[in-house]
């Protein structure tokens, strides 16, 4: 099995899951209702958890242990895609985006229960139930507001514009692509982006928005070799503002 | 607004400063009432409410309200108004006493039933009769429960139950492990020891 | 978290004269044999007022209490902490949603409440009128604040209301996960580096005096109610629920080494109380009268969040709600 190709797999996923538990737990006692508030803190402890998850698989790999990896590094060196490093603002593109790359997230689970490396296959079992709140969640607040009133749906539409050539983006290959592929690790990205376009189409034709016709989007790519947007920087310097005061300290 | 917590530094101009606009009637939707089944062979027992616009959304919003740590197999929820409810009894009174028998009507559907044993605890679901109406169903529920002792009861059309289905029961699978939720999860023993000793020595 | 205590205003009991004296000796008894009072119950006015504010108060207190920790959910140092911190603040906002539930079942909307927290009309718990400034002030609250909280709320657990007695039972058991969570950082601050110890020196300086403010007025100018002691509304005084504090949690603040900013704490070993310099009640009173470092923060950031989830309650409002009052 090509080691590289499979950390690069490993360390996109942590670093997605990571950045994007983190901006959504920046609406923890700020969200539209208290019950949505904990269901929305609760789903972000799930990613950071699974990135946990993802960071120590890596470690047992040879890479340097969990914390010092997130809390570390700088942008540069986080392979996400850039979606995930979005401010959060309005709720409306928070709940694109949790929708856009949750049910990516959760088909890229579901297609590594079958992967050949297996302390990932074993993680994806694991993992299932969670997915499946996260786009329960999700498919529901789309099915709802994108066919409430003229505001939401309005205010969903635009984000969803928005986010798309974002989202598309998760999707970027990886220049290990062919070898994960072949050693039976993970299907790739090109099969899993096929997969999401019908699952996400069914959803939203359950709705009154409109998807935009993928062959006029240009992805926004670059997060996965390391080049961000101006946001995740200033992100990751308040995320270890506290570890760097002394990072040999036991917090 | 100047603030030392960043989160507040980022939040947007939104009205007026100050200027609170009051909250109109169902602003915050109405109740659902949210029902637990702790472990496997458990019964289901009532655990409080949700707000929410639409029985979907309360299911989904009732699962982290009220399943975050511990243990859970499954989880349903109803419409508060959807609840029908006996009179409340105290003392040594069982409330079956104050429940006549309705004749029977209309077509047979299936209602289920929960008692309060205990006042200050929570009403437990103790199984289903079958009957033709709420009121109904409380009198079958008389002819069928009635151990005595009970102070209120509660009966709830089955088919007004947001359950959870059979591929929804893999949501909680993970609970478990959920350790960093969990006060056992915070021991600081070892590392109090070995600062205390090391104090002493100094 | 909650202290209690948080006015110096007596209770008006003119109200009591006027009940029904049969349901009211009803009432009296069933609290004397130790049941508790469920929503459908008949109850005195001035119990259902009296409660409402409290229960509410409660609540307001979890949500506002959210932010002085939750604007350290961003910077927890690693993701033990990280993790831990993301679920505590969240159990806060659990307990806002528990706790306002509770007092809906007595009669008051949650819109309502949440328009009274908002326009300053109900109280919170005056504590979270302070900022933290680094992490350890954050640890001291997880530790600290949330130790107070509980020896309140295990008092208030043994109330006649079933509905509050059942949130703070499953309240309790979290906080348990809190104040074990906030003491291991503590340990951690204290065994750690000398920058790490003094972080938290100085954040025990800073909030040692809203912690003594916490129980609220010492009973030598508060007003005691002694019929809503004898319907167990209020569990015990303000310094009865201080000294169990100090009793519990000065030896554990100590053992780490660091120096209570009161030279004259101690414990008489007599009258088996805690003495200590009074705190200081004038500043108590401009802080819950808005003239602390962050009212205004705290009630405009709740104010812009409502504001910004408008959006989202109004698109999902349906014509065919209607309210009842929840059973439980």
């Amino acid at each position: 099995m090509n080691e590289i190709g499979l950390k690069e797999l490993l360390y996109k996923m942590a670093d997605d899951l990571l950045i994007l538990g983190h901006r959504n737990s920046e609406w923890t006692g700020m969200g539209p209702l208290l019950e949505e508030d904990i269901a929305f803190s609760s789903m972000a402890q799930d990613k950071v958890g699974q990135s946990l998850a993802l960071y120590t698989i890596l470690h047992q790999l040879g890479e340097q242990d969990p914390d010092t990896v997130a809390f570390t590094r700088n942008a540069g060196q986080f392979h996400n895609c850039i979606l995930v490093e979005l401010p959060n603002q309005e709720y409306d593109f928070s709940l694109i985006r949790h929708f856009l790359f949750d049910m990516a997230d959760a088909l890229r689970w579901e297609m590594l229960t079958q992967s050949s490396y297996e302390p990932l296959s074993l993680l994806a079992k694991k993992v299932r139930g969670e997915l499946r709140y996260h786009t329960l969640h999700a498919t529901t607040w789309m099915k709802q507001l994108g066919s409430a009133t003229e505001t939401s749906i309005a205010r969903l539409q635009q984000s969803l514009t928005t986010v798309t050539p974002f989202a598309l983006a998760i999707f970027e290959e990886s220049p290990y692509e062919k070898e994960i592929i072949e050693s039976g690790v993970f299907e790739g990205e090109k099969v899993l982006m096929e997969k999401w376009k019908l699952k996400i189409a069914d959803v939203i034709s359950q709705t009154q928005l409109m998807l935009p016709d993928w062959k006029t989007i240009t992805p926004m790519l670059g997060g996965r070799t390391g080049k961000h947007s101006e946001h995740l920087q200033p992100m990751l310097e308040e995320m270890s503002e506290v570890f760097r005061i002394d990072p040999t300290a036991e917090w | 607004m100047d603030s030392l917590d960043p989160r507040v530094l980022r939040l947007p101009k939104v009205g007026e400063p100050g200027v609170v606009q009051p909250k109109v009637a169902l602003d915050q939707f109405g109740s659902f009432e949210v029902f637990v089944q702790p472990r496997e062979g458990k019964p289901f027992q009532h655990e409080g409410i949700v707000h929410s616009p639409n029985i979907e959304l309360a299911y989904v919003l009732a699962k982290e309200t009220f399943t975050r740590r511990f243990t859970c197999t499954s989880l349903y929820v109803v419409e508060t108004r959807n609840v029908f409810v006996s009179p409340l009894t105290d003392g040594n009174r069982n409330v079956y006493d104050l429940i006549a028998a309705v004749p029977a009507s209309g077509e047979k559907e299936d209602y289920e039933v929960y008692h309060l044993q205990k006042r200050g605890k929570q009403h437990v679901h103790v199984g289903s009769v079958k009957a033709g109406g709420l009121e109904e169903a409380m009198s079958m529920a008389k002819l069928a429960f009635n151990a005595g002792g009970i102070y209120n009861v509660w009966t709830i059309r089955h088919s007004d139950i947001r359950f959870t289905k059979p591929e929804e029961l893999d949501l909680w699978t993970t609970l478990p492990e959920k350790r960093f939720r969990d006060a056992a999860d915070y021991k600081g023993g070892d590392k109090l020891k070995n600062f205390l000793e090391k104090r002493k020595m100094l | 978290m909650y202290g209690g205590g948080n006015t110096f205003e007596g209770v008006k009991t003119d109200s009591v004269a006027k009940e029904d004296l049969v349901k009211l000796a009803e009432f009296e008894a069933r609290i004397a044999r130790g049941e508790k009072i469920e929503p459908a119950d008949w109850m005195p006015e001035l119990y259902r007022k009296q409660l409402i504010r409290m229960i509410e108060q409660h609540g307001h207190s979890e949500i506002i209490g959210a932010l002085p920790e939750g604007t350290w959910i961003t910077r927890a140092p690693g993701f033990k902490r990280k993790m831990a911190l993301m679920a505590k603040v969240q159990d806060e906002v659990g307990h806002a949603q528990l706790l306002y539930s509770a007092a809906e079942t007595l009669g008051k909307s949650r819109e309502q409440m949440i328009d009274d927290l908002i326009t300053g009309k109900s109280k919170y718990s005056n504590i979270f009128n302070y900022p933290t400034f680094t992490w350890a002030d954050c640890c001291f609250i997880s530790w600290l604040v949330d130790a107070g909280a509980i020896v309140n709320q295990l008092a208030n657990a043994k109330g006649s209301y079933g509905p509050y007695c059942r949130a703070l039972e499953r309240i309790c058991a979290e906080e348990s996960f809190h104040l074990k969570y906030g003491h291991h950082c503590v340990i951690y601050l204290a065994a750690g580096t000398t920058k790490q110890r003094q972080m938290f020196q100085e954040a025990l300086n800073r909030w040692w005096p809203p912690m003594m403010h916490f129980f609220g007025p010492s009973d030598k100018i508060s007003t005691h109610t002694e019929v809503l002691m004898r319907w167990k509304v209020k569990m015990g005084t303000n310094d009865e629920m201080r000294n169990q504090f100090l009793d519990m949690y000065v030896p554990k603040i100590r053992e780490l080494g660091f120096t209570i900013p009161d030279p004259n704490l101690k414990k008489n070993t007599t009258t088996n109380k805690w003495e200590y310099t009074e705190p200081d009640w004038e500043e108590f009173k401009r802080v819950i009268n808005g003239g602390g470092p962050c009212n205004k923060e705290r009630l405009e950031v709740r104010r812009i969040a409502e504001e910004r989830g408008k959006w989202v309650r109004e698109a999902l409002k349906s014509s065919t709600t209607a309210y009842v009052t929840p059973l439980a």
